[in-house]
């Protein structure tokens, strides 16, 4: 869990929460994902979802959509639940 | 979905494997991220056509072309899309599987030029494969309108390879391409290869070592020691047969030792397997997310070293380019606000349901199956040429068991002929035609979000609504494209649906022009079929056995279609349907031909007036239902003709209607679905359909008789 330890550090001021309760339209980062579920974990950092990167969360009905750097993704709540930002 | 290849010298291989254009030359293979051009890029090097869509995993095999680069031919391989090396899907494996197989030339790795943070990963993944590389920064355009600039030439520098920017729906780029192809030599990049390795870390990288170490190599193959044996940390399925197959590249040094195969295998496995535990245990996190993290950090260096988002002092200094970057910033604005419109829970309904009225009921149902057909059918071969083929036939050929054959009630040209050319070929290519518009525009992916949340209650992710709508164009070729699903459960699921519920584009636009005239029969049985899809789906969705499906899927951005690439697209899918359709009608035709000369044909005739008459249809219609086994549409075909012939009721054609729509599949889609899923599923899906075809046929009319309802 280094990433999401050193990065959480260093912004104490940040609030971490996962994806499904983000605050829309706000600029955030990733800051780690949930790694039990490893057919999901697998299926997000194939797809470049990954610690450090810039996300904003577009829309959460019908699906969360959400934006990272500059690639949209459409997940169900299950998967939302799997990531956790920092804004 | 790859489609046959149409190539100009004929040598079109319709997706064989056995056929292979380029065999034996030098190989390039075309590999990343789904969406990203590689299609489009295949068609531009290979002067061949695959079906270039935008949604992600349209692709699900492999095609190859051949192509003329300098004074040397090669072979342009096109694989289905993967995001790593490491397959989470099985079209991501098909892709994997080549680059283990095959010796390359020089990969492509085309990646998104906007994405290049994201897939820059990948392309470290496949220098680390020691795999010969030229990195293809595509879809440049679409980068340089959001602001982002790249140094080619220091991504070049630091990565070691060569690096090639591109627009290839424009064909930009691809000269520039090609000659970078010619210069390529892999042995001089490797000498002067600057790119450093990846470390990952001392808690893992004794156990890659140790890996390595048990490896040998029998010859030069697609793939390095090292990838292999991250490969075999993270357990990847592929990589344990690649090692383990008999014959192949690599093998295992113990392979030598006494014991026997099985013992040996099951030994290593667990060896490996114990490996990656202890390894990842030692890493505190799965190997596989580990790994990713650590390939990201010296990503991230190159992407702040070569990657720039426009600075606001450069655009006031040019004013030029900040007016026209303005300008652009406005089309994006105006794609976002019809994104918001389309994906809305409540207006994206709407939306959708405008795009089933005018593209699916006013332009395929009414007018291709309406008017267009009536056209071609009734006028052109009806009346003009059937006519004049029939006496020619006739005086020329004085045997009547010929003549029957051929221009007969059920003739190979009075039939089959007809029906595929007037009837069938206008309505699946106006199908096409719309389908081909909708998913170059990007609305399936965003149809997909809305409905997520629906199709997750029939088992389905949202991802399962593209082979859901495709299959509302042919079925068989929807049960293809059920292989991008991500459980076998939902590949289950969609088949059983597809066979069932979902009517082919040919057979919805008989009915729909069927029952135009009758709105409240055209009401009755749209709800019959959404019911039952909805029952049955739902049905399935509790009697299987798996996990809940997951949703995750990219957006592509919304894009304007491009009139080339629909022209093409839509030709290209009518002409491998109508390689398709053809032979099976002539088939059907002669097979009835040989049925009525031996009394076979009124036999399964008679025997098929049971379950018609059981449902209330009069008798004549058995013959609807015995053509339904031949194709689906072919089927909706006779309807139409009874219906032309005045011979059903109002509630009567819309219990036929209902019945043919859930009846079998067709021949070729039965092919498909055994292909697919294999000989036993698809047997045991045939024969659940046809009893529940007969028995919703069988309680519409029960309950349309005992209500009295006139329709």
């Amino acid at each position: 869990m280094i990433a999401e330890n050193s990065h959480l550090s260093l912004n104490p001021s940040l609030k971490t929460t996962t994806l499904s309760s983000m605050e829309p339209k706000k600029a955030g980062k990733i800051s780690h994902l949930e790694t039990k579920n490893t057919g999901i974990l697998q299926k997000l950092i194939a797809m470049g979802i990954l610690p450090g990167m810039p996300v904003t969360l577009l829309r959460r009905s019908p699906s969360y959509l959400f934006e990272v750097d500059q690639t949209r993704y459409a997940v169900d709540r299950e998967i939302a639940n799997h990531i956790y930002v920092s804004y | 979905m790859k489609l046959p290849l149409i190539c100009p010298e004929k040598e079109c291989c319709r997706g064989k494997k056995e056929c292979m254009p380029g065999k034996g030359l030098p190989k390039i293979v075309l590999v990343g991220s789904p969406n990203v051009g590689k299609s489009s890029l295949f068609n531009a090097l290979s002067g061949s056509y695959t079906v270039v869509s935008n949604y992600p995993g349209t692709s699900v095999e492999v095609s190859r072309g051949k192509s003329r680069i300098g004074d040397l031919e090669y072979e342009i391989i096109d694989t289905p899309g993967m995001y790593s090396l490491l397959p989470v899907s099985e079209e991501e494996r098909v892709s994997q599987r080549l680059l283990f197989d095959e010796k390359t030339f020089v990969c492509l790795h085309v990646v998104d030029a906007r994405n290049l943070r994201r897939m820059l990963s990948f392309t470290l993944q496949l220098l680390e494969a020691r795999l010969p590389l030229i990195l293809v920064l595509n879809m440049m355009d679409e980068a340089e309108e959001r602001g982002i600039e790249i140094d080619i030439q220091r991504l070049s520098l630091s990565l070691g390879i060569p690096v090639v920017g591109t627009v290839s729906s424009e064909g930009k780029g691809i000269e520039e391409l090609k000659a970078s192809i010619m210069k390529y030599s892999h042995e001089k990049l490797t000498q002067e290869k600057t790119t450093p390795e990846i470390d990952y870390g001392p808690e893992v990288e004794p156990y890659i070592s140790k890996i390595e170490g048990l490896l040998e190599t029998v010859e030069e193959t697609g793939i390095s020691k090292r990838s292999l044996a991250l490969l075999l940390l993270q357990g990847d399925r592929t990589a344990l047969d690649f090692v383990y197959s008999p014959g192949e590249v690599y093998r295992h040094k113990i392979e030598k030792c006494e014991a026997g195969k099985n013992d040996f295998e099951e030994l290593q496995n667990e060896q490996f397997q114990k490996l990656a535990e202890t390894a990842s245990v030692k890493a505190g996190v799965p190997l596989s997310y580990l790994f990713t993290l650590k390939r990201q950090e010296p990503v991230n260096e190159i992407v702040e070293q070569v990657m720039g988002v426009q600075g606001k002092e450069k655009e006031a200094a040019k004013e030029t380019k900040n007016e026209k970057k303005k300008r652009e910033t406005k089309k994006v604005f105006l794609a976002e606000n019809i994104d918001s419109v389309l994906t809305h829970p409540l207006l994206g309904i709407p939306v959708l349901l405008l795009v089933l009225y005018f593209g699916l009921y006013r332009f395929v149902g009414v007018f291709a199956a309406g008017t267009l057909v009536d056209l071609l059918e009734n006028r052109l071969f009806g009346e003009y040429i059937n006519p004049l083929v029939t006496t020619w036939f006739t005086s020329l050929v004085p045997y009547p068991a010929l003549q029957d054959l051929f221009v007969g009630e059920y003739g190979i040209f009075t039939q089959a002929v007809t029906y595929a050319i007037a009837l069938i070929l206008p309505i699946v290519g106006a199908f096409f035609l719309v389908f081909s518009i909708i998913e170059d525009t990007g609305y399936l992916p965003r149809l997909g979000l809305l409905l997520d949340g629906m199709f997750k209650k029939i088992g389905l992710s949202g991802r399962a609504v593209i082979p859901m709508v495709l299959g509302f164009g042919c079925s068989t070729m929807a049960t293809m494209v059920t292989r991008t699903l991500e459980t076998k459960r939902e590949r289950l699921i969609s088949t059983i649906l597809l066979a069932l519920a979902i009517p082919c584009s040919a057979q919805l636009g008989i009915i729909l022009s069927v029952l135009s005239g009758n709105p409240n029969g055209l009401i009755v049985w749209a709800g019959v079929i959404v019911l039952e899809f909805a029952f049955i789906g739902y049905l399935a969705a509790r009697i299987l056995p798996g996990e809940a499906p997951t949703f995750i899927l990219e957006m592509p951005p919304l894009r304007i279609p491009r009139l080339s690439n629909i022209a093409v697209k839509t030709y290209s899918r009518m002409h491998w349907y109508f390689l398709e359709v053809l032979p099976l009608f002539v088939l059907a035709s002669v097979l009835i031909w040989i049925g009525r000369l031996t009394g076979l044909f009124a036999l399964a005739l008679k025997a098929m007036e049971y379950p018609t008459v059981w449902i209330g249809l009069p008798s004549d219609a058995a013959d609807i239902f015995l053509f339904g086994f031949f194709r689906r549409d072919f089927g909706a075909a006779g309807l139409y003709g009874m219906h032309d012939a005045g011979l059903l009721t109002g509630v009567q054609l819309v219990v036929a209607a209902v019945t043919l729509t859930l009846f079998m599949p067709c021949i070729a889609q039965f092919m498909m679905t055994i292909k697919e899923r294999g000989f036993k599923m698809a047997l045991a899906i045939s024969g659940f359909i046809f009893p529940s075809a007969f028995l919703a046929g069988f309680i519409v009319n029960t309950l349309l008789t005992a209500l009295g309802v006139k329709l």
